[in-house]
């Protein structure tokens, strides 16, 4: 496999981070190398923050994303969006939240951009908008399939409390279903 | 510790957390500071399960003086902050200096000076590091170029302080402490095999004396309460600990804290030479220094410009204090084009020109809080070579 790297941005609390671990996680369990990292403000809450996702079959050393050299971009904050679209490959995939991110008519001849209501999907399908990162994590793995759905689905379940377990993966079946339509139109 | 058989999918700042444990580490003492907390909130979790503790204190000087006491009283102790945090701690670093305590200080760096950039990448507490505090002495300071040296370099450190009876620095920075991925790590019980606990004194209590020993050496320091008395002072001090002014005392005092370090500084030394094995010294060939995190942006660069037929090598000192300077020389005298890559202004570059006595030395540098990445690296070899 090719090297492959995503980046998840929004703001500060939004709980981001743990899906770059997720993803991490299940590529090191399939024997393979992936590292995360984040890059955030002082700020405790609303800061712009952004998670670099590499993932490789061979060892990675630079742990961050090169700008242009993004294959894929998630974005639920217009701040993070605007600081961060730039570091995406022209016709890399960007995936927005419509309701917080907005494109301008260059951004969408530039990459492709797919809009998914990401913390509606959270908020009022799951009924739990702290289940948004496994969400992204649902849409980021079927636009993109670095991974299997089962070790994928398997490290995020290990990384979340059992009590929210079927939340969970109710969340990351929308993501899902929300991705592969979106890709299907 | 060759072998590193156990994976584990942790980050920087949790792996040294993880390693003082295996290290045998039963005290930490500090308060809490991005971007090092996380060391801090990991060892509240393991010190409890190895019966250690793990306070949290009123501030910076409060936490490193609790890590002091500790390790007076004889047990493997710790603490682990950011620069704003060592500035804080110097004074009593000092003492640690003076009164031989060994420790071990976990410095996750982050831009200053003063609180400078709290979130953000830097290495530019590499020169605090070797004069925190006034006076004469020695700085040990390790730095960990990747997730495994977070934990293997911590380990290192408890043994070289307890070797050397004083105060070891681990740098990490901002990107290897928040840096989440696998890391390929010696078994616990290898780690366990390989500690070798500070010397001590075991014959009559009244023959004891703790500071009198040969020029090259540390003090033997044996744990309270077993019935050895001394005295712990910052103060100028005889064999006994208690102050004093005599000449031939107190430069032999000062002279042995200088030698036991520097006369053994081939205990300390370790580097990485990465595709350094075909450099021959013909035309063309590059040498890069660099440390910590940097190292990482470097190595990727290598990559790339051994791709493009340019052939380049890494010179990594793990250990930066004291400098590793025949091996730096060795480099410098064989390659011409030699390039120090840094996240301060010269702070590492300084010692190599002096130990390699080599003015031509080029640089790349940053200090706004963003890592160097490897493209700036390539741009930079093939702008000035």
């Amino acid at each position: 496999m090719a090297r492959q790297i995503m980046r998840f941005t929004g703001v500060g609390g939004q709980g981001v981070l743990l899906a770059g671990e997720i993803f991490a996680a299940a590529k090191i369990k399939k024997g393979g190398f992936g590292l995360k990292t984040a890059t955030y403000t002082s700020q405790v809450r609303g800061g712009p923050t952004v998670v670099d996702i590499t993932l490789d079959d061979d060892e990675i050393f630079y742990p961050y994303a090169n700008d242009g050299e993004i294959d894929f971009m998630l974005s639920v904050a217009q701040k993070s969006y605007d600081l961060f679209k730039d570091g995406v490959t022209p016709g890399g995939t960007i995936v927005v939240d419509p309701f917080l991110v907005h494109p301008t008519d260059e951004d969408r001849k530039k990459w492709k951009i797919i809009e998914i209501p990401i913390i509606t999907i959270a908020k009022e399908e799951v009924g739990n908008v702290i289940t948004q990162s496994v969400v992204a994590l649902a849409i980021a793995n079927t636009l993109l399939k670095p991974l299997d759905k089962e070790t994928l689905v398997e490290t995020m379940l290990s990384k979340v409390p059992a009590k929210v377990h079927a939340a969970n993966i109710k969340a990351y079946e929308l993501g899902e279903k929300y991705a592969n339509e979106s890709s299907s139109k | 510790m060759a072998s590193k058989k156990r994976e584990v999918v942790s980050s920087g700042n949790e792996l040294a957390a993880l390693a003082a444990r295996d290290a045998g580490c039963k005290f930490f003492g500090g308060y809490p500071i991005t971007p090092s907390s996380e060391v801090m909130h990991e060892m509240s979790d393991l010190m409890p399960e190895v019966g250690g503790v793990c306070i949290q204190m009123e501030d910076e000087i409060a936490g490193v003086a609790a890590a002091i006491g500790a390790g007076m009283a004889g047990v493997r102790t710790m603490t682990a902050t950011s620069g704003p945090g060592i500035s804080l701690k110097a004074e009593n670093l000092g003492l640690a200096q003076m009164a031989e305590v060994p420790l071990v200080v976990v410095n996750v760096m982050r831009g200053g000076p003063s609180t400078g950039l709290p979130t953000r990448v830097s290495q530019g507490d590499v020169r605090q590091a070797k004069n925190p505090s006034h006076g004469d002495y020695r700085s040990i300071t390790l730095c960990a170029g990747n997730l495994e040296e977070c934990y293997t370099e911590v380990v290192r450190a408890f043994n070289l302080a307890d070797r050397f009876m004083q105060p070891v620095f681990v740098l990490t920075d901002e990107t290897i402490g928040h840096m989440h991925g696998k890391a390929m790590l010696p078994t616990e019980e290898e780690v366990k095999a390989g500690i070798v606990p500070r010397k001590t004194f075991d014959g009559a209590p009244e023959d004891y004396r703790p500071y009198e020993c040969a020029p090259d050496q540390p003090a033997v320091l044996n744990p309270m309460f077993k019935g050895y008395r001394y005295h712990f002072t910052g103060l100028h001090h005889d064999a006994k600990g208690f102050p004093t002014e005599e000449i031939e005392t107190c430069r032999k005092l000062i002279q042995r804290l200088e030698d036991k370090v520097m006369m053994h500084a081939d205990e300390i030394e370790l580097n990485e030479e990465f595709m350094l094995d075909d450099m021959t010294g013909e035309k063309g060939e590059i040498l890069i220094i660099a440390y910590g995190s940097v190292s990482l942006a470097a190595k990727e660069a290598i990559r790339h410009l051994r791709a493009q037929g340019i052939k380049a090598g890494l010179f990594r000192p793990i250990t930066l204090w004291p400098s590793p300077a025949t091996s730096i020389k060795k480099y410098t005298d064989m390659i011409k084009n030699v390039l120090c890559v840094e996240l301060n202004i010269r702070q590492y570059t300084e010692e190599v020109e002096r130990v390699s006595q080599r003015l031509d030395i080029e640089g790349l540098y940053k200090v706004n809080g963003r890592a160097i990445s490897p493209y700036e690296i390539v741009n930079k070899v093939k702008e000035v070579f």
